[in-house]
């Protein structure tokens, strides 16, 4: 059944459920979600968890990529990169 | 008939002199969009770029605040990681504002609306090539990031004209100034700003209508967001006034919400009050009537 995006109800039902549904996805990635960034030399083990803000800055800087081993490695070592390489 | 627009006229001067709040801003609105720069040019220097702002800003720019949404999106896709907090943030901001971030907020949109006020001939642009949008944020920042990576030749920053523009270019000036070789940007990256550089003195806002992948995601919303255009056709007349208010080529007597739309809200004008901004989370009628009707 087709919803009526005119009908006023519906409309906020919508709002409502996207609001949530919005902030639910924006707390989980805030508190909860967690990645293993491995360091730039492969010998060494030491593997660092970051928090989803601290990866959306390491992004930033093109700071993280994935190896041919699949694992989330940075791309540097020492003081970060100011900008993306892009 | 007469009678009824007399009526109506006097409404709309009573509107206009009590005030109501969108009437009262949209003559102002170039000032807003430029105030909004000193959220978005990192006065301060804070540089939170752990945080993702609401507009279409190159983070890798040195005047910006937050990350860009979409380079963050793209990066997220092209490691492969979903980014909860920034689609989170577009979700909420987008339910709420739906496109009125385009037309009030986002710096890259008063640039362009800055160089349409050069009078130069302008060129509509036909109604398909807005969905285009769709396909630069489905292929330049969703698939070819996670399917090829980072490294491909189309990854929306290796193409963006507001990195070109905001890092690039500056960045090849003060090699240039400082007698140093100058990094040239890949030709696409280039050529795509010299193209966005021309159009946006002989089309509006070309990059917004045409190409943007924030704008793609923020006009999904225009429908339900709890900020929207209300049209009342029983006070509509239609003279079509509101053709020649709205730049973006959208009929809004038929579609007040258009996708298309970046609710500049220059519609609302109508005299007659047909199309007026309006919300259902505040308890009132409509922004532009606040006042009238008692305001609160």
């Amino acid at each position: 059944m087709a919803m009526d995006l005119t009908d006023k109800k519906t409309k906020i039902i919508i709002f409502y459920l996207l609001t949530l549904l919005g902030a639910v996805l924006f707390a989980y990635g805030i508190f909860f979600h967690f990645t293993n960034i491995s360091p730039q030399q492969k010998d060494d083990p030491a593997v660092r968890t970051a928090s989803e803000p601290a990866l959306i800055k390491e992004v930033s800087i093109g700071g993280v990529a994935r190896d041919t081993s699949g694992k989330l490695r940075q791309t540097y070592t020492g003081k970060p990169p100011q900008f993306c390489p892009t | 008939m007469v009678a009824m627009v007399k009526k109506t006229w006097i409404s709309n001067l009573a509107r206009r002199a009590s005030g109501g709040l969108v009437a009262r801003l949209l003559p102002w609105r170039t000032w807003i969009q430029t105030a909004f720069l000193l959220v978005w040019l990192d006065p301060l220097g804070l540089r939170l770029h752990n945080m993702c702002g609401p507009v279409f800003h190159c983070y890798a720019c040195p005047l910006a605040t937050f990350a860009c949404p979409i380079g963050v999106i793209a990066q997220f896709a092209a490691i492969g990681i979903f980014p909860f907090v920034t689609v989170g943030f577009l979700v909420v901001i987008g339910a709420v504002f739906g496109s009125l971030i385009c037309g009030w907020v986002c710096p890259f949109g008063l640039l362009q609306d800055l160089t349409a006020k050069v009078p130069t001939p302008k060129l509509e642009l036909p109604k398909w090539t807005g969905h285009l949008r769709y396909v630069v944020l489905i292929g330049t920042v969703l698939a070819i990031p996670y399917f090829f990576g980072e490294g491909h030749r189309l990854f929306i920053c290796r193409v963006c004209p507001a990195g070109a523009l905001e890092k690039a270019v500056p960045d090849m000036a003060q090699q240039a100034i400082a007698g140093q070789q100058i990094a040239w940007p890949n030709a696409l990256k280039l050529t795509i700003l010299a193209l966005f550089l021309i159009a946006i003195f002989f089309t509006k806002r070309p990059w917004c209508r045409v190409l943007c992948p924030l704008g793609a995601i923020f006009s999904l919303f225009n429908r339900i967001s709890a900020f929207f255009i209300r049209f009342k056709a029983d006070k509509c007349t239609n003279c079509l006034e509101c053709h020649k208010f709205c730049e973006y080529n959208i009929e809004p007597e038929k579609s007040s919400n258009d996708l298309r739309c970046i609710r500049c809200l220059e519609c609302t004008e109508c005299r007659f009050d047909a199309l007026t901004a309006a919300t259902f989370v505040l308890r009132r009628k409509s922004l532009g009537q606040a006042k009238q009707n008692g305001g609160g």
